[in-house]
Order: C-alpha cells, then sequence, then structure tokens
C-alpha cells in the first residue's frame, strides 16, 4: 500500500480554552466532501456538530523497557484498529487531544504500531494556543510548551483579545521555541481549512517540493505598510532617523490579509537575500527589487513611487516607519495617504524559553560514518529533550540528498532528488528543551569533510 | 477411467460453499452443532447459513449503532452474543436470531465477550470494566475498574475469568468475588490465550514480545523478536503447542519436556502478508491461518513446533476471521469484503477417515 492509499490523520492539540473543538466544528461544517471520522480524547461543553465521532480516553502505553520513543496511544491502536475496517465511511481522520497531552506518544503510534502504519499516515500536528493566555501557560506547564515545539501548524488564536504588539512579541517567542512550524493567528479558530490540513508534514519529499527549507524565516525587515494607491505620483519622504540608510523592498498587489501579508514577507525575504542596490534621494524606487535608500544628507529625503494603474503597495522596511517618520505624499496634491494596514516583523528575540529550536545550516558535504556515531549518540543521550528532528545532508559521494526526521529517538534517513548543479549543503533543525547549541554546532562540524 | 472424481487442485480443502455478507465480516462461529454457521459483519448485520449448504437462514442488519465488535457463541450453541459501539450486548436464539435480552451497559464500546465453557456464564469487556452475566442475562459479576481498557478476557475454569490490560493479568472467582491472582508486567497486553487446564497465561504485548506465566510455579518468560505485535495466538487442545503470531510468519511455541524456555520454537512461512487469524482445530495438531493477502493454510504440525502445510486456498481478501467447525470437517474463513468460504476438510484420526459422506 503507497503512502497515497493510507488515511491521513491530523492531530489537533491545545490547552483547554484554546479553540480546538471550535476549529473541529469549522472543519467539518466547511469540509463537506471529505467524510472525517473524529477521535475525541477531551470531552468539552461545545459538542462536535456531525461526522463520525468516537470519544475515547487517553491510554499511554510504556513498554517495559522504559524507552519513551516506545510509548504509544493506546486507545488511538485500538480505536484506529476498529476505523480501518470501515475504510469505505471516512477518508479523514482528525483526532483531538486534551490539553493535557503529550504529543510525542500520539505520533510514535503512527510509527511504532505496524497495524496503524499500514492503514494510517500521520498528516500533520496542529497545536492551538490561547493569546491571551499562553505566556503564562508556556511559563507553569511542559505541557503546553511541548505542544508548541511537536506542532506542524501553530494556530495563534484568539487575536482579537490581545494587542498587535503582543501578538508580535508572542509570535517571536513562539518561533523561537518551534523554527519548523507555520504560525497562523486565527480569531475564533477561523482558518483556512487548508492551512491544517493534507500538510503531509511527515512526508519529507512533499514538504521540500513546497517549500525548499525546513525554517520558517527570520525576517530581516521590521515592518510592513499597505498603501491603497490611485495611479498617479508619489514620494516616499523620510525624515532624519537613527541610521544613515534603510533598505525596503516595495511589492504591487500586496494583499492586506495576515495571510498575504506572511506570503509578501516570504518573497521579501527572499529578495532581502540579494544586495542591496543603494537608491540617492529624488530617484524612483523600483518594484520587486532589494534597494537601500540612502539617508545620508540632513533633512527631508524623498524617494518617487510611480503607480501605472491603482494598486496596493506593500513596503517592507529594515526598520519601522516611526523610526524616520516615514510618509507617503501624492505628490501633485501633497497630500498625506495614510497606510491601511501596517505589520511589525520582530527580528530581534531574547527568550529563555527551556524549549527552543537549534538549526545548524553549512556547506559541504558530511562524513556519513561520522555522522552516524555524532547522530546515534546524540540522540541516545539527548533523545528525550529532542522532541522533533528535520533536515537534509550532503553525504560524500552520493549524487543525491538525503533528507531526515525524527520524533524522538525514532529516526528515518531516505535518498531524496539529485543535487545536479546546487551547492551541497546541510540543514539541521532540533526542537528539544534545554538543548546546548554550541555543542551540537560544534559537533556537527566535526562530521564535515 | 471414467469413476474417478477430479479433485480440486486445494490439498485437503474441498468444495463446500460460498456467500455473501454485507459489509467487513469480523466474527463467525458454528452453532447448532455444526448445522448452523453465523457471520457478523462490522456495520452489525448478522447472518445465519445453513452449515452444510449456506443457504441463509435468517438475517438482520444494524443490530448495533456504530458497528458490531464482537460476537460469541454460547458452547452448546443454541444461542449467542453480540456487543458493539452502542454500549450493549444482545443475547439471541440461533433458531431465528430473536433477540432474547439486551443489557445495556453504558456508552464504552463493548470489545470483547466469552462463554465460560460450561456455558452459564458470559464475561463481557466494556472500557475498564469486566461483568459477568448468567445465560438469561441476569448481572452476576461487575469487576472494579482495571488500570486501562481490558484488551482480553477468557475462562480459566468454570467460576475463574482471567483479564488482560495494561500492565497485568488479573484472576477473578466471580461466584466469591475475589481476586485470585495478580500477574504484572509493565507492557500493554494486547492479546491473551490460557492453556487448557488453565496453567500456562500467554500474551502478545505491544513491545512484539509473548509473555508466559505458569500459574502453579509462578514462573515467567518473556519471548521477544518478533517482527510486528502478537495480536494473534492459539493452543492446541492438548496444550503442548502455542502458536503466535504478529507478522507473516507464525512462531509455534511448544510447551513438551522443560520448553519453551531455551528451546528453538517451530516457524510456519506460508503467508506473504501478516497473518490475520489463527486457530487451532477443536482436537489435534492442526493450524489454520489467514492473512491480510486473502490466504488461507492448515498446517499439520509436529511435537516440536515445526509442520507442514496440509492445505491451502484463497479466500479473496483480507480474512477477518477463520473457524473449525466443531467436528473439524470444515473449515470456515470470512474476509474484508463480505465473503463467506467454507471449506470441506478432510481429517485422519486413529479410527477413521472423516470429511466426505
Amino acid at each position: 500500500m503507497s503512502i497515497k492509499d493510507k488515511v491521513p490523520v491530523t492531530i489537533l492539540t491545545g490547552f483547554l480554552g484554546s479553540g480546538k473543538t471550535t476549529l473541529l466544528n469549522r472543519i467539518l461544517s466547511e469540509e463537506h466532501g471529505k467524510r472525517i471520522a473524529v477521535i475525541e480524547n477531551e470531552y468539552g461543553e461545545v459538542g462536535i456538530d456531525q461526522g463520525l465521532v468516537i470519544n475515547a480516553d487517553e491510554e499511554v502505553f510504556e513498554m517495559s523497557n522504559g524507552c519513551i520513543c516506545c510509548t504509544v496511544r493506546g486507545d488511538l491502536i485500538r480505536v484506529l484498529g476498529n476505523l480501518m475496517k470501515r475504510r469505505d465511511k471516512f477518508d479523514y481522520v482528525l483526532v483531538e487531544t486534551t490539553g493535557l497531552a503529550d504529543p510525542g506518544p500520539v505520533a510514535q503510534t503512527f510509527f511504532m504500531d505496524e497495524e496503524i502504519s499500514s492503514e494510517f499516515t500521520l498528516d500533520g500536528i496542529v497545536t492551538l494556543v490561547d493569546a491571551a493566555h499562553i505566556d503564562q501557560q508556556l511559563g507553569r506547564s511542559d505541557e503546553s510548551s511541548e505542544q508548541v515545539a511537536f506542532a506542524d501548524v501553530l494556530v495563534l488564536n484568539k487575536t482579537d483579545l490581545v494587542s498587535d504588539d503582543a501578538l508580535n512579541t508572542l509570535e517571536s517567542r513562539l518561533r523561537d521555541m518551534n523554527r519548523m512550524t507555520r504560525i497562523i493567528r486565527a480569531e475564533n479558530a477561523k482558518v483556512p481549512i487548508e492551512t491544517v490540513l493534507n500538510l503531509s508534514a511527515f512526508d519529507l519529499d512533499q514538504i521540500l517540493k513546497r517549500r525548499p527549507t525546513f525554517l520558517e524565516p527570520e525576517y530581516p525587515f521590521e515592518w510592513t505598510g499597505v498603501y491603497d494607491l490611485d495611479a498617479g505620483k508619489y514620494e516616499l519622504m523620510l525624515e532624519e532617523g537613527p541610521d544613515p540608510e534603510m533598505s525596503l523592498v516595495a511589492l504591487v498587489n500586496q494583499g492586506e490579509s495576515e495571510e498575504e501579508l506572511k506570503d509578501g514577507a516570504e518573497s521579501s525575504v527572499r529578495l532581502y537575500a540579494e544586495k542591496a542596490n543603494t537608491l540617492e534621494p529624488g530617484k524612483t524606487i523600483p518594484y520587486g527589487e532589494h534597494i537601500n535608500l540612502k539617508l545620508d544628507d540632513k533633512g527631508n529625503k524623498s524617494f518617487i513611487l510611480n503607480i501605472e494603474k491603482p494598486t496596493k503597495i506593500g513596503l517592507f522596511t529594515q526598520h519601522t516607519a516611526e523610526e524616520f517618520n516615514m510618509k507617503v505624499i501624492k505628490s501633485v496634491e501633497n497630500k498625506e495617504i495614510p497606510f491601511n494596514t501596517e505589520r511589525f516583523w520582530q527580528a530581534e528575540h531574547e527568550h529563555d524559553d527551556e524549549v527552543g529550536s537549534i538549526a545548524i545550516e553549512r556547506f559541504g558535504d558530511v562524513d556519513p560514518e561520522k555522522l552516524n556515531t555524532w547522530m546515534g549518540r546524540l540522540l541516545s543521550e539527548k533523545g528525550v529533550d529532542i522532541f522533533r528532528t528535520k533536515g537534509f545532508i550532503s553525504y560524500s559521494g552520493n549524487p543525491r540528498r538525503i533528507v531526515f526526521q525524527g520524533v524522538h529517538m525514532l529516526f528515518t534517513a531516505q535518498p531524496d532528488k539529485e543535487w545536479g548543479n546546487e551547492p551541497r549543503r546541510n540543514q539541521l533543525v532540533f526542537i528539544g528543551r534545554n538543548l546546548n547549541e554550541k555543542e551540537m554546532q560544534e559537533g556537527f562540524d566535526k562530521c564535515l569533510i | 477411467m471414467p469413476d474417478i472424481e477430479p479433485f480440486s487442485p486445494r490439498g485437503m480443502f474441498h468444495k463446500g460453499w460460498t456467500a455473501e455478507v454485507s459489509d467487513y465480516a469480523i466474527a463467525c462461529g458454528w452453532a447448532l452443532k455444526g448445522k448452523q454457521f453465523i457471520v457478523g459483519d462490522v456495520a452489525g448485520g448478522i447472518f445465519a447459513f445453513e452449515g452444510d449448504t449456506g443457504k441463509i437462514i435468517w438475517e438482520k442488519e444494524n443490530t448495533h449503532s456504530g458497528g458490531l465488535l464482537a460476537m460469541a457463541i454460547h458452547p452448546e450453541g443454541e444461542i449467542f452474543a453480540t456487543s458493539g459501539q452502542d454500549g450493549n450486548v444482545q443475547i439471541c436464539n440461533c433458531h431465528e436470531g430473536k433477540v432474547i435480552k439486551t443489557l445495556d451497559l453504558g456508552k464504552g464500546w463493548v470489545e470483547h465477550l466469552k462463554w465460560s465453557n460450561d456455558g452459564l456464564f458470559l464475561a463481557i469487556a466494556s472500557s475498564k470494566k469486566v461483568y459477568v452475566f448468567n445465560e438469561i442475562g441476569e448481572e452476576k459479576w461487575i469487576s472494579e475498574d482495571h488500570p486501562s481498557t481490558v484488551s482480553a478476557i477468557t475462562w480459566s475454569n468454570k467460576n475463574e475469568l482471567a483479564t488482560a490490560c495494561y500492565g497485568r493479568v488479573t484472576f477473578f472467582d466471580i461466584v466469591n468475588n475475589k481476586t485470585n491472582q495478580k500477574l504484572e508486567w509493565q507492557g500493554s497486553l494486547v492479546s491473551m490465550e490460557l492453556s487448557p487446564d488453565g496453567d500456562i497465561v500467554a500474551c502478545g504485548s505491544q513491545d512484539n514480545s509473548v509473555h508466559f506465566w505458569r500459574r502453579s510455579t509462578g514462573m515467567d518468560a518473556e519471548m521477544t523478536g518478533y517482527p510486528g505485535k502478537p495480536s494473534h495466538l492459539s493452543f492446541d487442545d492438548s496444550g503442548k503447542l502455542l502458536a503466535t503470531s504478529g507478522s507473516e510468519r507464525i512462531t509455534v511455541w511448544s510447551f513438551i519436556g522443560n520448553g519453551p524456555e531455551g528451546t528453538m520454537p517451530g516457524e510456519l512461512c506460508h503467508h506473504t502478508e501478516p497473518i490475520s487469524s489463527l486457530a487451532f482445530s477443536n482436537k489435534g495438531m492442526l493450524v489454520a491461518s489467514g492473512s491480510r493477502d486473502g490466504s488461507v493454510v492448515a498446517s499439520f504440525l509436529k511435537n516440536d513446533g515445526n509442520g507442514d502445510p496440509v492445505g491451502a486456498a484463497f479466500a479473496g481478501d483480507l480474512v477477518g476471521a477463520i473457524s473449525w467447525r466443531p467436528d473439524d470437517c470444515a473449515l470456515a474463513a470470512v474476509n474484508a469484503k463480505g465473503v463467506v468460504n467454507v471449506w470441506k476438510f478432510k481429517v485422519r484420526t486413529n479410527l477413521f477417515s472423516k470429511g466426505f459422506k
């Protein structure tokens, strides 16, 4: 049976009150075409509207060998074992865990039990966090930080109850804990369904085809403003600020939703990777390019924005608009056009969460034997504290890229596409508790040839 | 040679009959001393066929809302019990399929049913509790909550019931409401069989091992190295051999002499996909196995647990359950597509050759 024939399973985790059942009901009501079976560990006050719903108490089964990666969820084995006999009745499974569930055993069930793994595939782990309360929860309980650490998608829910500033700070804290996860902001668990279902998050080929990296970007810009502009000539005016220059990317047709802003940000991250062209005051700002505004003259400086037909312009700026009192002014009328939407991206972050992500990115080849020894040792010593691992490796002498992933000590690696002309490089991401970044980087560096 | 009847090329399986039920068949068994064959499907359909011909006698659908989970035929063969996701147990009459009594045990799935050998008691496992009722559906005993969902139940003698769950096997004297024995093992026990004399307890464990206990001596042993969890276990009627499987291989442990500890088990490698059902014949050393690939094989075993296939057939799809007729002259297999296959089976005994009329 190929992976295509297997039934995908999405795990919904999150503390009580984070909105799991709301999201579940939203999925059930919006996905009419899909027949979804629901396994529910938590019987909240909100009932589930429809679908094939099975209640089961969470049963965590540890094995006699004491190995935590062998720990599985007996309730899921039992219920899924029965569901597999009713394959004609459903084509997707959602598991809603309790707020206190450890996602490790849930994920391991899909790798450790042959019967389950032959029929089901873990599609992804979606963790909901209550934006108003997660800060306290993270401080108080291991479970909530583990749920954040395991997430393929983090839904930052109830954003309407929290200020934008607080949201940005929170997002950067969560990002630090889990650099592989996708963060989606939502009110009342309203997220596009395709952002939580059919992720194939454990199918590395698929992920790398869609996105060339396991790492979510750290943004090289601090601010985005979206301006709704009619055709005409505009000036971008900046006063004196803390820096003699500021780089920016201007994008046309920039949407204002969180999703569209993220897309714009992602394009901008790529553009920012290119060397910036310096632009003198009075010159026209080109679209879709990384440019560096020259600001060392005294007084106000203006740059030109030419709009041929009405559009929304997104400015992704290195520093915030406020720092330079940056304004967009319509030239003829000399009228300031305020932004429709602004979004802050926090680049700097100093958090002291125990749970965090470590990314190692290195060009070159590694020695397979040395890497095996290092990795084997790392996982046997720190496996309990390493929640998830993903990455790709360039083995010397091997024309193909090796991709791998792990949950605690369970680890799989497989050859992927050929490198071709692409520069050989390695990317490893570890999410875990109290990991020593320097030691791990040094360990990996010793495996490089 | 016109008087020679050609054999269908099926070794010792001979043409019997086939029939169909509505959904994935998960349970089956012989009633009325082999005159009737009852099949239950996952959706809650129950079907009774004539044992010899496969002619339908009665059928009913949707007996348990949410689906059927277990079925057990009374040893006398006049009544049977079914249970399902609706938390109910129905005791029914085999002749017409009529419900004699419905037991409502609450919300949990009712996953296991076992009649005691003398037929006086019906043991029922639902979530963490085990219940015992008599033949007419009167409650006789209820256990306390087990530490986890009960994964297997079986009678060790007429008043003593064994239950398995995460971490332990417990023996209850259900008449005197006493716990007779607790055997502990940190692991998730997924299956349990007792030797016919009740002394040997064998459990398949989630960590791909089989654990044994001998109740008389208190000795226990762990047999590791299974490629998958041993969900399928079967003792032969003498208690000499235990067939176990968690993969496409069947491993047979022999309890003759000092075994099985320290001995090499017998291995039967007749299937290409994992075993989905396993049953010794009612008498003798024949073990029948059904696999996910639809193959059904009967093997004749020697004292050391090794053996040879004596017959094989194709059941069409994953074998949901198999059942020997009480006289072992027929073998039934039901599959995931709802197809019922019954083959006549030739058995040699010391007295005479049976199986042909």
